[in-house]
C-alpha cells in the first residue's frame, strides 16, 4: 500500500516538473530578442523577405561585409515572400517587433497601424540625409499614405512590362513580334491552332496565365491588357474626379479582348488554377508561346532556357515592351515605381534620438559601397568589375554568394539611384537583347499611365479593400472564362459599389481634393 | 485493463484514508478534510487545470477584441471600444448570407453522406470473416488520414487538371461533356466530399470498430438459433449495441461542425469557385490575416463558435429526449 502511494507522489511531481519547465521553456522563448533595441545601434533588426530558395545563414559574408561598412551589425529576419504579408500582420500585433520592417504594400494592417502611429512619420526627417533624401519625390509621395510618408521606398524600375515571345515559333509561322493587342490576338491564335512546334498535334496554345495571387490592378496579365486598352490603371481621373478604373468602357472592351483570347483556347485551359510557382513551365517545355509578364521573367528563362540548350536558346526568346491598344496610342503600364518600403515602428524604436540613429545606419545603407555589397556582392569574389560593368563571377562558391545578395537587396532603398554597378551580360547576344530592352522600356515610359490615386488610401478601402478586390477580380476571371455574362459583370460592379466601393470613391475624392488644393 | 487497475488502487487507497478516520466531517472542515484527504489527486490533476487555464481559457479573454476596433500598436486595452459594430457590420455584409449558407451546406453534406458513410464501412469491416483480409483492407484505408491536406488537393489538381488530368480525361471522354472540376462551382462541394470520404473515413471507423468488438457473440448464436439473417442481427443486435458510440461520435462531431476544415477549402478555392468555397474559416484568415482587420475576423470567429455550442447542446438535448445518454 506505501509504496502504491509513494508512486502516486512520484508520478505528480513528475508531471509537474514536465510543466514547469514546459512552461519556462515558452516564456524564455518569447523574451528573447526584444530587448536589444536600438540603444547603442550596436545592432539593427530587420525583417525583410527573401525569394530565394533559401534564406541567408545567420553568418554570412555578404552581411559581414555590409556591417563591415555601415558600422552596426544587422539582425535580420528572413521570411519567405509568399508569406510575407501574413507574417507582417502577425509580427505587428506580437510583442517581437524589429527595429526596421520591409513593409510590401499598403494594406489594411499597416495603414491601421501607422494611422494609430505605430510608425514614425518620416516625412520630416528623410531631407536631412542625402542617402535617403530621394531624387524622386513623386514616387516617394505614391509610396505615402495620404502625403505622410511613413517609410523609406524600394526604389524599381518604372517600366517592367514586358510581352515575350517564341521567335522560333513566329519564324516558322512567318509571323513577326507583336506590336498592337490584335497582333497579339493573331499570334496566340497562330501558335494555338498552326502546329507551331511542328509535330503535326494540336498540342500547343498562345499564352500562358497562371493563377494571379495578387488583388485587382497588381500588374497581373490582365491589368496589362486593360491598361493596353485605355482602361487606365486601378483609377480614372474623369471630368475632374478619381473614379475606379473598371467603370471605364474601356475596361469593358479589354474584358472581351480577354474572353475571345480564352474561349478561342489561345490561353493555357488552366488559367484559374495554374500556380504562379509554374508558370514559366508551358513556356520552357514547349506547350505555351507567349508570357506577358516582366523583363526579369524574360531574363529568368532565357537563362533557363541556356541550361537547357546552350546552342539554341539565343533563337528562343524575343521580348517586346508594351503593345498599342485598339484606338492606336501606346497605354504603356508602369509599375508603382517602388516596391514597398522600410518602415520604423514605435514599439522597438522609441525616442526620436533613437530614430536618428537608425535613419543615420539606413542613410550609410544607401551610400554606393553599401549598395554596391547589396546589390552586386563582393567584388573580387563574384564579380569582377569592366568597363563600369559587374561581370559575374562562374564558380558554385561565387553562386551561391550571389544567391546571398539577391535576399539583401530586398533591404536596398536605392532612393538616390542606382549606384551599383549595372550587370554585365554574359555573352554579346545576351548584351544586346539587355540593350534593346532598356531602350524599349524608356520610350514605353514616355507613355505610362500613372495610378492618379497611388497616394491615397481611403480609410474603407484599408478596411476592406482585399474583399472588395476579390469582387471585382472574380467576376472577371468568371466572364473571361465563359461563366457570366456581361451583365453579371454590371451586377459584380454594383455589388463592389454597394458593399463599400461607393465609400471607397468618395473618400478617396476627397483626399484627392485636398491634395489638389 | 489498466482502467481498472486503477480504479483498484484508488479504491484501496479510499479504503485505507477514510478507514482511518472514523465519522464523517460536516461544513467547512467537511470541504478541507476532503481535500486533504484526495490531496495528491488534485495535485495530480493541477497539471491538466494549469495546461486548461493557460492554453485554452487565459486566450479566449482575447476575444474582447470583437467589440473594440483593435489596433495592435494601442493593445488590447488601449483600442477604443465599438460595441456591437464589428457584428452589424459582418450581418449587414453581402457576404454574410453567401459564407453561412457555404458553410452550413458543407457542414450538412459532411454531416449525412461522411458520419454515416463511415458507420457503413466499419459495419462491412465488422461482416468479413477473413482476418487477413479485413487487416489489410483497415490498414489501408488508414493510410489517407496520414497525408496532409496539401498532399490530398495536389493529387486532385493532378487528376483532375484540364487537358491532362487521368480522371478529367476519364470522365469527358466517357461522357463526352466538357466539365472543368477544378473551376466550376457545381463541382467543388462534391470534389470537397470526396476529398474528405477518402480521407477521413478510414480512420473515423477505428472507434466503431472497437465499440463492435465489444458486442457480445452470445447475442449472435441467440439470434442466429431465432433464425435471424444476417441483416436482422446487423439490425437488432450490432446497430443496438452500437448506438451509444454513434450517438457520443454525433455530438461531438457537431461541435466542429462549422469548422469545414480550413487547408482543404483553401486549397482547393479559386476566383471561378469562390462564390461556393468561401466559409466562416477562409474567410476569417483572410479577413484577419491577410487584410489585417484582426477585430472583424474575431468578430466573425466567435460567431461561429456561439453557433458551434447552440448546435452541440441541441444535439446533446435532442439525444436526452430519445433517451440516450448525451455527453453532459
Amino acid at each position: 500500500m506505501k509504496n502504491t502511494k509513494r508512486r502516486t507522489v512520484l508520478a505528480s511531481a513528475a508531471a509537474l516538473c514536465a510543466t514547469a519547465l514546459a512552461l519556462s521553456g515558452c516564456t524564455s522563448a518569447s523574451s528573447t530578442g526584444s530587448d536589444d533595441s536600438s540603444a547603442s545601434l550596436k545592432t539593427l533588426t530587420v525583417m525583410a523577405p527573401y525569394l530565394t530558395t533559401q534564406a541567408p545563414a545567420a553568418t554570412n559574408p555578404v552581411g559581414t561585409a555590409l556591417d563591415k561598412v555601415i558600422g552596426t551589425k544587422l539582425k535580420v529576419t528572413w521570411v519567405p515572400n509568399s508569406s510575407y504579408g501574413d507574417k507582417t500582420n502577425i509580427t505587428l500585433a506580437g510583442s517581437d517587433i524589429p527595429d526596421v520592417m520591409v513593409i510590401q504594400g499598403k494594406d489594411s494592417g499597416f495603414v491601421n497601424n501607422a494611422e494609430a502611429g505605430a510608425f514614425w512619420d518620416l516625412t520630416d526627417y528623410l531631407k536631412d540625409y542625402p542617402n535617403l533624401k530621394t531624387n524622386e519625390p513623386d514616387v516617394q509621395q505614391a509610396s505615402s499614405i495620404n502625403g505622410k510618408v511613413y517609410g523609406i521606398f524600394r526604389a524599381r524600375d518604372v517600366m517592367r512590362t514586358a510581352v515575350m515571345v517564341r521567335k522560333d515559333w513566329l519564324k516558322k509561322l512567318g509571323l513577326s513580334m507583336p506590336k498592337t493587342t490584335a497582333d497579339l490576338l493573331k499570334v496566340a491564335k497562330a501558335f494555338t491552332d498552326d502546329d507551331p512546334d511542328g509535330d503535326g498535334k494540336k498540342d500547343t496554345y498562345g499564352i500562358a496565365i497562371p493563377k494571379w495571387p495578387g488583388g485587382f490592378a497588381t500588374n497581373s496579365p490582365y491589368d496589362a491588357i486593360e491598361t493596353w486598352y485605355g482602361a487606365g490603371n486601378d483609377w480614372i481621373t474623369k471630368g475632374g474626379k478619381l473614379e475606379p478604373s473598371f467603370t471605364s468602357p474601356n475596361w469593358i472592351k479589354a474584358l472581351d479582348f480577354e474572353k475571345q483570347l480564352v474561349s478561342g483556347g489561345y490561353v493555357n485551359p488552366d488559367f484559374a488554377t495554374l500556380d504562379s510557382v509554374d508558370w514559366n513551365q508551358p513556356f520552357l517545355t514547349g506547350k505555351a508561346g507567349i508570357i506577358i509578364d516582366t523583363y526579369s521573367r524574360a531574363r529568368q528563362i532565357n537563362g533557363l532556357l541556356e541550361k537547357q540548350d546552350p546552342d539554341t536558346y539565343q533563337n528562343m526568346v524575343g521580348v517586346t515592351g508594351n503593345l498599342v491598344g485598339p484606338s492606336g496610342k501606346m497605354h504603356a503600364l508602369p509599375t508603382a515605381g517602388y516596391s514597398g518600403f522600410l518602415a520604423i515602428p514605435k514599439a522597438s524604436v522609441k525616442t526620436e534620438a533613437q530614430l536618428k540613429s537608425v535613419l543615420s545606419v539606413l542613410n550609410k545603407m544607401n551610400s554606393k559601397k553599401a549598395q554596391i555589397i547589396m546589390n552586386n556582392g563582393l567584388e573580387g569574389k563574384n564579380f569582377t568589375v569592366k568597363d563600369g560593368k559587374a561581370v559575374a563571377v562562374t564558380s558554385t562558391t561565387a553562386t551561391d554568394l550571389t544567391n546571398i545578395v539577391a535576399s539583401y537587396a530586398q533591404l536596398g532603398t536605392n532612393v538616390t539611384g542606382n549606384k551599383f554597378y549595372p550587370p554585365a551580360q554574359p555573352n554579346d547576344y545576351d548584351q544586346q537583347q539587355y540593350d534593346a530592352e532598356v531602350k524599349t522600356m524608356n520610350s514605353d515610359a514616355k507613355h505610362a499611365v500613372y495610378n492618379p490615386a497611388a497616394a491615397f488610401v481611403s480609410q474603407t478601402y484599408a478596411q476592406e479593400g482585399a474583399t472588395l478586390d476579390n469582387i471585382i477580380t472574380d467576376a472577371r476571371l468568371k466572364y473571361i472564362a465563359g461563366q457570366s455574362s456581361l451583365s453579371d459583370v454590371k451586377a459584380a460592379i454594383q455589388l463592389w459599389k454597394s458593399s463599400g466601393g461607393d465609400q471607397v470613391i468618395s473618400e478617396t475624392n476627397d483626399l484627392y481634393k485636398k491634395s489638389t488644393k | 485493463m489498466s482502467v481498472q487497475k486503477f480504479d483498484t488502487v484508488t479504491q484501496s487507497l479510499l479504503v485505507r484514508e477514510t478507514g482511518g478516520r472514523g465519522r464523517a466531517p460536516r461544513g467547512k472542515r467537511k470541504w478541507l478534510a476532503t481535500f486533504n484527504r484526495y490531496k495528491w489527486f488534485y495535485l495530480m490533476l493541477l497539471p491538466g487545470v494549469a495546461y486548461f487555464v493557460i492554453f485554452r481559457y487565459a486566450p479566449m479573454g482575447g476575444a474582447v477584441i470583437a467589440f473594440k476596433n483593435y489596433v495592435p500598436f494601442l493593445g488590447i486595452f488601449g483600442s477604443p471600444w465599438v460595441g456591437w459594430a464589428q457584428f452589424s457590420h459582418l450581418f449587414g455584409s453581402p457576404d454574410f448570407v453567401r459564407l453561412l449558407s457555404n458553410t452550413l451546406i458543407l457542414a450538412a453534406l459532411n454531416l449525412f453522406i461522411c458520419f454515416p458513410l463511415t458507420i457503413v464501412v466499419a459495419l462491412l469491416l465488422n461482416e468479413l470473416r477473413l482476418t487477413v483480409l479485413k487487416r489489410s483492407v483497415q490498414t489501408l484505408i488508414y493510410i489517407p488520414h496520414f497525408l496532409a491536406w496539401t498532399i490530398v488537393a495536389a493529387l486532385t489538381y493532378l487528376l483532375f487538371a484540364q487537358g491532362s488530368g487521368v480522371l478529367f480525361n476519364f470522365f469527358n471522354g466517357v461522357f463526352g461533356t466538357h466539365v472543368d472540376f477544378l473551376t466550376s462551382p457545381g463541382w467543388f462541394r462534391p470534389l470537397i466530399v470526396l476529398q474528405s470520404i477518402w480521407k477521413t473515413t478510414g480512420w473515423g471507423t477505428i472507434i466503431y470498430l472497437a465499440a463492435l468488438a465489444g458486442v457480445d457473440p452470445n447475442q449472435y448464436e441467440a439470434a442466429v438459433i431465432d433464425g435471424a439473417g444476417r441483416w436482422s442481427r446487423m439490425w437488432h443486435v450490432t446497430l443496438p449495441a452500437i448506438r451509444g458510440t454513434i450517438v457520443v461520435m454525433l455530438i461531438l462531431s457537431m461541435g466542429s461542425i462549422l469548422n469545414t476544415g480550413f487547408e482543404q477549402i483553401y486549397l482547393m478555392t479559386n476566383s471561378l469557385n469562390r462564390s461556393v468555397a468561401d466559409v466562416f474559416d477562409t474567410y476569417v484568415y483572410f479577413a484577419g490575416i491577410s487584410q489585417g482587420s484582426y477585430s472583424y475576423a474575431t468578430a466573425v470567429g466567435l460567431f461561429k463558435a456561439i453557433v458551434g455550442v447552440v448546435l452541440i447542446g441541441g444535439a446533446n438535448w435532442i439525444s436526452k429526449r430519445l433517451g440516450q445518454d448525451g455527453i453532459f
